[in-house]
């Protein structure tokens, strides 16, 4: 079957957004999660944290969304690579996530990745 | 004595959207669809409202992101006005078009919606006729929603 035109924002964590890692590329489509640290009304731009590494995101299509610095948002958008090599998340959309167990949506993750790599090579063999 | 096997073809079978990109059309019945083998035809679905594409009294077409694909739906709001439905009882499209109507004033950018419906194709791409949606508010539902997807992908639809 022919593949949707919007893209899907691939499930990564922001230590995992490494220089290195497959899903640091300009243009990737990200759904990405963290607290809120900083936020400029100014600017659009807020910075979200989770464990220990932060990332900003570009919320200027998100003006409806409530910001609370300390809440924990959950961001879908696409990565912009700037020249210094800093990437910025340009979300298309965000929402509040208080309340979320972290903890299980990381092994959740761990558990898809297992699945969907096996998953893929049943479907190639 | 051996145990005929589980039917997925009646059930709303959890999928992933990966999983449902998978699936390969039954070449004797447009709505019937294999999913590694085993015949379905209706799914549920959960993700995040990333498009939304509303006709008045004709349908409201949007698309669901759950991080592993993006999955297009389709609630039709021309049940009283098609002459598809036309062998429908006028009370029982009463009923079905004030639901659409609900349910459409729902869908909105960046909720999370979980959707129930039928597979069918479109122009060689899968969509989902919508028959049912609940928007979800607890922050862990994607979560749960996902691990019980990839259980029962494990035990029923895979295993």
């Amino acid at each position: 079957m022919a593949s949707n035109a919007i893209k899907s924002g691939a499930l990564v964590t922001l230590p995992e957004l490494q220089p290195s890692s497959e899903f640091f590329k300009e243009g990737a489509s990200l759904r990405l999660t963290g607290k809120l640290q900083e936020y400029s009304v100014e600017s659009a731009i807020a910075v979200i944290a989770d464990q220990g590494a932060t990332l900003k995101i570009d919320t200027q299509h998100l003006r409806e969304l409530s910001f609370r610095i300390g809440s924990i948002f959950q961001f879908i958008g696409e990565l912009n690579i700037q020249p210094n090599n800093e990437p910025i998340l340009q979300a298309r959309t965000g929402r509040n996530v208080d309340g979320i167990d972290l903890d299980l949506y990381y092994q959740s993750l761990q558990q898809l990745r297992q699945f969907q790599a096996k998953h893929m090579k049943i479907a190639t063999t | 004595m051996d145990q005929k096997p589980l039917s997925l073809l009646h059930i709303h079978v959890k999928l992933l959207g990966f999983s449902l990109h998978s699936i390969t059309p039954w070449p004797n019945n447009p709505s019937i669809f294999y999913l590694n083998g085993k015949r379905i035809s209706r799914v549920e679905i959960l993700g995040v409202v990333t498009s939304r594409d509303y006709k008045p009294n004709k349908f409201l077409r949007f698309t669901l992101d759950d991080g592993t694909h993006s999955i297009t739906c389709i609630l039709w709001l021309n049940h009283l006005t098609s002459p598809f439905f036309a062998s429908r009882q006028p009370a029982t499209l009463r009923v079905i078009s004030d639901l659409a109507k609900c349910f459409a004033d729902d869908i909105h950018f960046g909720k999370v919606a979980r959707v129930r419906g039928r597979v069918s194709s479109y122009r060689g791409d899968l969509q989902v006729t919508v028959s049912d949606v609940v928007i979800e508010k607890d922050p862990d539902a994607e979560t749960l929603h996902r691990l019980d997807c990839i259980s029962l992908g494990r035990r029923c639809y895979f295993g």
